[in-house]
C-alpha cells in the first residue's frame, strides 16, 4: 500500500510538470523550442553613439552582399536588434512610473540552430568585423575575438527566455531551405513530366533524385547537447 | 521597412509589467508561472494563430550593468518582452490574436500597465501599437515562404525520401504508375499541423542492405553462433 502512495505521487509529480494536462510541456528548458534556441541580450550605449550603429545597419540592410557571411553560416532562422532609447522606453499610462536612463539600450533577439557555444564561436570566427562594428559601440565590449572574453560579456547581458514557440521544431534552416529546393524540383518534375513516356520520364525522374539528394536529410530530435 | 524582411514581419513589444507591493503574487511572478504553464507544441496558442514563424515571451528584470566605469542604472518596471516573427500585416496579425487567443493573451497580458482586454479588438491594437518598438535591423534567412509552405515543404521532403527509397529498381513503367500514385497521395494528405514536433520527419527508412548497423549487427551475431 505504501509503495502505491509513493507511485501515485510520482505520477502526481510528472503530470504536474508545466500543469496544462502535460500536454507538451515536457521540456523545462525554456531558451530551447527542440532544434532552436532563442537567445535574448541587452547592452547599454551612451546616446551619442547611438546614431553610428543605426548608419551601419541601414548600409548592412541597403547593400546584400555584405549579409553574405550571415546568410552562409546558415543556421539563424530570425534575427533582430532593437536600439531603445533612453526615453523610449513604452510609456502606456500616467500612473505608470517613468524611466529615467542615462544609456540608451541595444536589444539582440536571435532564433538559431546549435548550442550556445557553437553559435558564439562562429560568430566570432566568421563575423567578427559585423559584430565589432554593431557591438563596439556598447559600454566595455571587449571585441569579438579573442572569443573568451567575448562569451564572458555576452554571457553577463543575455537573460533567459520564458516562453518560446516554433511552427516547426523538428527542423533547422538548413533543413527549411532543403525542404523549399524539393518542393520546388519536385513541382518542375510534376510540370514537366506530364505526358512522357516511361523511358523519358524515368530520365526525368533521375534527374531530379540527382538535384535533390542531399536535401533529403532527415529532420527528427535534436541531438544530445543541442 | 525595418520591421519587415521579405514577406515576415518582425514585431518586438515591451509592455510594462504593473509593479503591487500588496499582491501576493507579484505581477512579473504571475506572468513567468502562466508562461511555464503554456504548452509549446501544437496546443500552443501561437500554433493558433497560424501565421506565426517563431514566438518568443520574455519577463526582462533590468537592464544589464557591464562594470565601471559606465554607471550602474536600472529600471523603474520591468517589461514583458514579445517577439514574434509572422506572416502578413500587423494589424491582421493582432486581431488573430484578440479573437483566436483571448484567454491566453487576457491571463499574460492582464499584469501590464495600461492593458485594455481584448474585447475591444481596436483597443487591444492600439495599446500593443503603443508598446511596439520598432525594430532596427531584422535578418530573416527565409523570407519569402509562409509557415503553411515552409510546413508544407517539410511534409513534401518527408515523403519524397521514402518515395525515392521504396521506387529503387523498378521498372520505367511501374515508376510512372507509382510517381502518379505518389502524386495523389502526396496532394491528398491531411495538411501539417504547425508546432507539432515531427510533422516534417521522414518515418525511419527501413533497408536491406548489409551495411546498415541493425543487419550488420544481426549477421555477426549470427557468425559468432
Amino acid at each position: 500500500m505504501q509503495g502505491g502512495y509513493v507511485c501515485l505521487a510520482f505520477v502526481s509529480l510528472r503530470t504536474d510538470n508545466g500543469g496544462s494536462s502535460g500536454r507538451g510541456t515536457e521540456q523545462a528548458v525554456t531558451n530551447i523550442n527542440h532544434k532552436t534556441y532563442a537567445m535574448n541580450a541587452i547592452t547599454p550605449m551612451k546616446w551619442w553613439k547611438t546614431w553610428i550603429v543605426r548608419v551601419f545597419f541601414v548600409i548592412l540592410g541597403t547593400i546584400k552582399p555584405l549579409q553574405k557571411d550571415l546568410v552562409q553560416l546558415s543556421f539563424i532562422h530570425f534575427a533582430r536588434w532593437v536600439i531603445i532609447k533612453r526615453r523610449s522606453f513604452p510609456h502606456v499610462v500616467p500612473g505608470q512610473p517613468k524611466e529615467e536612463l542615462k544609456y540608451d539600450y541595444l536589444l539582440f533577439f536571435s532564433n538559431f540552430n546549435g548550442t550556445w557555444n557553437q553559435y558564439i564561436d562562429a560568430f566570432s570566427a566568421v563575423l567578427s568585423r559585423g559584430l565589432n562594428a554593431i557591438w563596439r559601440w556598447s559600454e566595455k565590449f571587449p571585441g569579438s575575438v579573442p572569443v573568451t572574453p567575448f562569451k564572458q560579456y555576452i554571457a553577463h547581458c543575455q537573460f533567459d527566455t520564458d516562453y518560446y514557440y516554433t511552427a516547426y521544431p523538428y527542423a533547422t534552416t538548413n533543413d527549411v531551405k532543403a525542404a523549399h529546393r524539393v518542393q520546388a524540383a519536385l513541382e518542375v518534375l510534376e510540370k514537366d513530366s506530364a505526358g512522357q513516356s516511361a523511358e523519358d520520364f524515368a530520365r526525368s525522374y533521375l534527374k531530379f533524385v540527382l538535384t535533390v539528394q542531399s536535401d533529403l536529410g532527415e529532420t527528427g530530435k535534436a541531438p544530445v547537447g543541442t | 521597412m525595418a520591421n519587415q524582411s521579405g514577406s515576415v514581419y518582425g514585431l518586438t513589444i515591451l509592455s510594462p509589467i504593473c509593479y503591487d507591493k500588496t499582491a501576493e503574487t507579484s505581477h512579473n511572478c504571475a506572468i513567468r508561472m502562466k508562461l511555464a504553464a503554456m504548452p509549446r507544441d501544437e496546443f500552443s496558442p501561437f500554433a493558433k494563430v497560424s501565421s506565426t514563424h517563431l514566438a518568443r515571451l520574455v519577463v526582462m528584470d533590468d537592464v544589464v550593468y557591464v562594470g565601471a566605469p559606465s554607471c550602474e542604472e536600472h529600471l523603474k518596471s520591468q517589461y514583458l518582452i514579445f517577439e514574434t516573427n509572422f506572416d502578413g500585416d500587423l494589424d491582421t496579425y493582432l486581431s488573430r490574436m484578440a479573437r483566436e487567443i483571448p484567454e491566453e493573451v487576457d491571463a499574460v497580458w492582464q499584469h501590464c500597465w495600461g492593458y485594455p482586454g481584448v474585447k475591444n479588438v481596436d483597443a487591444f491594437i492600439a495599446y500593443m501599437k503603443k508598446c511596439q518598438v520598432t525594430t532596427t535591423f531584422f535578418f530573416a534567412d527565409v523570407n519569402n515562404k509562409t509557415v503553411q509552405q515552409t510546413l508544407i515543404a517539410l511534409q513534401t521532403q518527408a515523403a519524397v525520401a521514402e518515395f525515392v527509397e521504396h521506387a529503387q529498381g523498378l521498372s520505367p513503367s511501374e515508376l510512372q504508375k507509382s510517381f502518379a500514385s505518389f502524386l495523389v497521395k502526396l496532394r491528398g494528405a491531411p495538411p501539417p499541423v504547425p508546432g507539432r514536433p515531427g510533422a516534417g520527419g521522414p518515418p525511419r527508412i527501413e533497408t536491406k542492405m548489409k551495411w546498415a548497423s541493425k543487419n550488420l549487427a544481426a549477421s555477426m551475431a549470427g557468425g559468432a553462433q
